[in-house]
C-alpha cells in the first residue's frame, strides 16, 4: 500500500465520521428555515428544487461544523406542544400589561427579588428551553444558570416580599411543566409526574 | 378576496401595529423611569419583544391579500420573529449576569435574594465541584 492510498483511506474515514454527525431532525429543521427564506411554500415549478438544496445544505453545513447531539432527545406531543405555545403567549400578553402598569405606575420605585429555582426534569433541552420562555415572559430574567444542579436564578420584577416570590417561582414550575409536557422524552414526563407526586405527599 | 374581507384584514393590521408601538413605547418611558440596571433590563427586553411580534402579526395581515407580494413574505415575519424571540434572551442573560456578578444592582431594591446567599456560601467554602456555566 504506498503513501497515497493511506491517505485516501483516512480522508475516506475521517469523511465517514462527519457524516455521522448529521442530525437528520436538525438537518430537517434547517431546510424548513432555507424553504421559509425562498418563499418555497407557494406553489411554483422551483419548489422542490429549493427543497432539496436546501437539504444539501444543512447537511454539508452540519458536517463543516458539527455539533454535538441534543442527549435525551425530544419528542412533540401534538395536543401539548401546542398548548405549550399558547401558554407562552398568554403569559406574554398578561405580564406585559403587569409591565406596562409597574413602569406607569407613579410613586417609588418597583421592588424585585431573585428567587431560584430547581428543575425537576434532568434535561439540558427543557433547562434551555425554560430559560428562553422565562426571559421572553415580561418581569422575569434569568441572572445566573447553574448546570449541575439544574438550578436557574430568576430575577422578578415587582415581586415585593417572601410571598410574591414564592408565587413567582411556583408560575416558573409551571411554565416548566407545560414545556416538559410540550416537547419533553416520556422519561422527563415521568421525571416531572415523580416530583409532582413528591410534592403532593409532603403538602 | 372581497374588498370588505381586505378591509377588516386591514383594520386588524392597525390595530396590531399601533398596539406593538405602545408597547415600545412603554418600554421606552420604563427604561428612563426604572432606577437600577435589572429593572431597566425588564423594560427594554421584554414590552419590546411583544410589540415587535404585534407589528409582525400587523404586516402580516396587511401582506395577506397582495397576491404578489415579493421578496418580502409571511415566511420573513415568521423567521424575523422566531430569531428575535431566540436571541433576545441570551444577551439578556449575558448582560444581567454580568451586572449582578460585577455588583450593579441596587441592594435596597431587592426583597428576597436567594442567589446571594449561594454566592456566599461558594465563596467561603470554595467548592470546586459547583462551578457554574453560562
Amino acid at each position: 500500500m504506498n503513501a497515497l492510498q493511506i491517505k485516501k483511506k483516512i480522508g475516506a474515514r475521517a469523511l465517514r465520521s462527519r457524516i455521522g454527525k448529521v442530525q437528520i431532525p436538525v438537518a430537517l429543521g434547517m431546510t424548513l428555515v432555507w424553504m421559509l427564506l425562498f418563499d418555497a411554500f407557494r406553489f411554483r415549478p422551483e419548489t422542490l428544487g429549493i427543497a432539496v438544496l436546501g437539504f444539501l445544505v444543512s447537511v454539508v453545513i452540519m458536517m463543516v461544523f458539527p455539533l454535538p447531539p441534543i442527549v435525551p432527545g425530544f419528542r412533540f406531543w401534538p395536543l401539548q406542544g401546542p398548548y405549550m405555545v399558547l401558554y407562552i403567549l398568554g403569559k406574554m400578553f398578561a405580564a406585559s400589561i403587569d409591565v406596562s402598569a409597574w413602569v406607569l405606575r407613579p410613586g417609588p420605585p418597583v421592588k424585585s427579588s431573585v428567587v431560584a429555582v430547581r428543575m425537576r426534569t434532568d434535561s439540558d433541552l427543557i433547562m434551555v428551553c425554560v430559560a428562553i420562555a422565562t426571559s421572553i415572559i415580561p418581569g422575569s430574567v434569568i441572572v445566573e444558570a447553574a448546570q449541575p444542579g439544574r438550578i436557574l436564578y430568576v430575577h422578578v420584577l415587582g415581586a415585593q416580599n417572601d410571598e410574591e416570590a414564592a408565587e413567582a417561582k411556583q408560575g416558573i414550575y409551571e411554565l416548566e411543566e407545560r414545556i416538559a409536557r410540550g416537547i419533553g422524552t416520556r422519561e422527563n414526563i415521568a421525571e416531572l409526574e415523580a416530583a409532582l407526586a413528591a410534592e403532593r405527599r409532603n403538602a | 378576496m372581497s374588498e370588505q374581507v381586505v378591509q377588516v384584514l386591514d383594520w386588524a393590521g392597525i390595530v396590531c401595529i399601533l398596539a406593538g408601538a405602545l408597547l415600545s413605547f412603554i418600554a421606552g418611558i420604563g427604561l428612563l423611569r426604572f432606577p437600577d440596571l435589572l429593572s431597566r433590563m425588564h423594560a427594554a427586553s421584554k414590552p419590546q419583544v411583544l410589540g415587535l411580534l404585534l407589528v409582525l402579526v400587523g404586516i402580516g395581515f396587511r401582506l395577506l391579500p397582495v397576491e404578489e407580494s415579493g421578496v418580502f413574505s409571511l415566511g420573513t415575519l415568521f423567521l424575523v420573529g422566531l430569531f428575535q424571540v431566540v436571541t433576545v434572551p441570551v444577551a439578556g442573560h449575558i448582560v444581567a449576569r454580568v451586572g449582578y456578578r460585577t455588583g450593579r444592582i441596587r441592594r435596597d431594591l431587592v426583597s428576597t435574594d436567594e442567589l446571594a446567599d449561594r454566592l456566599a456560601t461558594r465563596g467561603s467554602a470554595s467548592d470546586p465541584s459547583e462551578d457554574t456555566v453560562s
